[in-house]
């Protein structure tokens, strides 16, 4: 047994008529296959970057579960022939589940709190600029790099 | 003839300098390091969306290192996670 992170890219439509079924099916599949599930989660509809199999929208399932190392290909190939997955990714844990999801969440502790100190900063560097005001302001709008604009694009799409 | 080391050079550095000779300036301390080094974490992962973006173009294209600040090893799990992202339409494989 060793651990592995699974995402299923699911059918939008499928999922939409009757939403237990599908995360039903993708879970007999991984028991079926002799999987421990861990965690299973459902990542809302959202827009896929580019059109899978003529979709546009997609629902993602993430499953942390341990698998008999040979049960591997035999489940991909099964996801394969599965309709309503559009899409899977299989990748082996180099640690337990329970350790990865623990380094995982101080992973994003991490980046969320470095995401306010930023906010701030950004809110003090413009605020600054305004009261500089008449100056030209050629260099006010500051490096793109460090302005985080990715992150606000993002959850408007997501809208 | 030759000079030693401690012997000023005739019209050298000497006179050049006290020309120009400027206030120091003293350049602004700036921590030169990436997002990844700066707060200690030693993985990115490929489902945070919102962090890979940063570490993408417009297009979609991967930041290089220096634009990206990010470390070799940074640089090289940044390029996993953003091909996993990539294949899972997280992000795009060409921008619009």
């Amino acid at each position: 047994m060793y651990p592995y992170e699974g995402m299923f890219l699911l059918d939008p439509v499928a999922h939409a008529a009757s939403p237990e079924t599908v995360e039903k099916a993708v879970q007999g599949l991984l028991e079926k296959h002799g999987a421990k599930i861990h965690r299973l989660e459902r990542w809302d509809e959202r827009k896929l970057a580019y059109s899978i199999k003529g979709h546009k929208r997609g629902v993602y399932l993430l499953a942390y579960f341990d698998l008999p190392g040979d049960k591997v290909s035999p489940l991909r190939q099964e996801c394969r022939i599965t309709e309503v997955i559009l899409r899977q990714l299989l990748l082996r844990l180099e640690e337990e589940v329970p350790a990865y999801l623990e380094r995982l969440a101080k992973y994003y502790d991490k980046i969320k709190e470095d995401a306010e100190l930023r906010r701030n900063d950004r809110d003090r560097s413009s605020r600054r600029d305004r009261e500089e005001g008449d100056d030209g302001g050629g260099h006010s709008s500051g490096d793109s790099l460090d302005s985080g604009d990715g992150m606000d694009r993002e959850e408007d799409r997501d809208r | 003839m030759r000079r030693t080391r401690s012997e000023p050079r005739e019209g050298g550095n000497a006179t050049k300098h006290a020309k120009n000779k400027k206030p120091p300036r003293f350049k602004r301390f700036r921590d030169r390091r990436g997002r990844f080094e700066r707060l200690g974490i030693v993985m990115i992962d490929w489902k945070d969306v919102p962090t890979l973006q940063r570490l993408c173009t417009g297009q979609g294209k991967l930041l290089s290192r220096k634009r990206a600040f990010n470390s070799a090893r940074s640089q090289r799990l940044a390029k996993l996670a953003v091909k996993r992202a990539r294949f899972m339409a997280l992000l795009p494989y060409v921008g619009s």
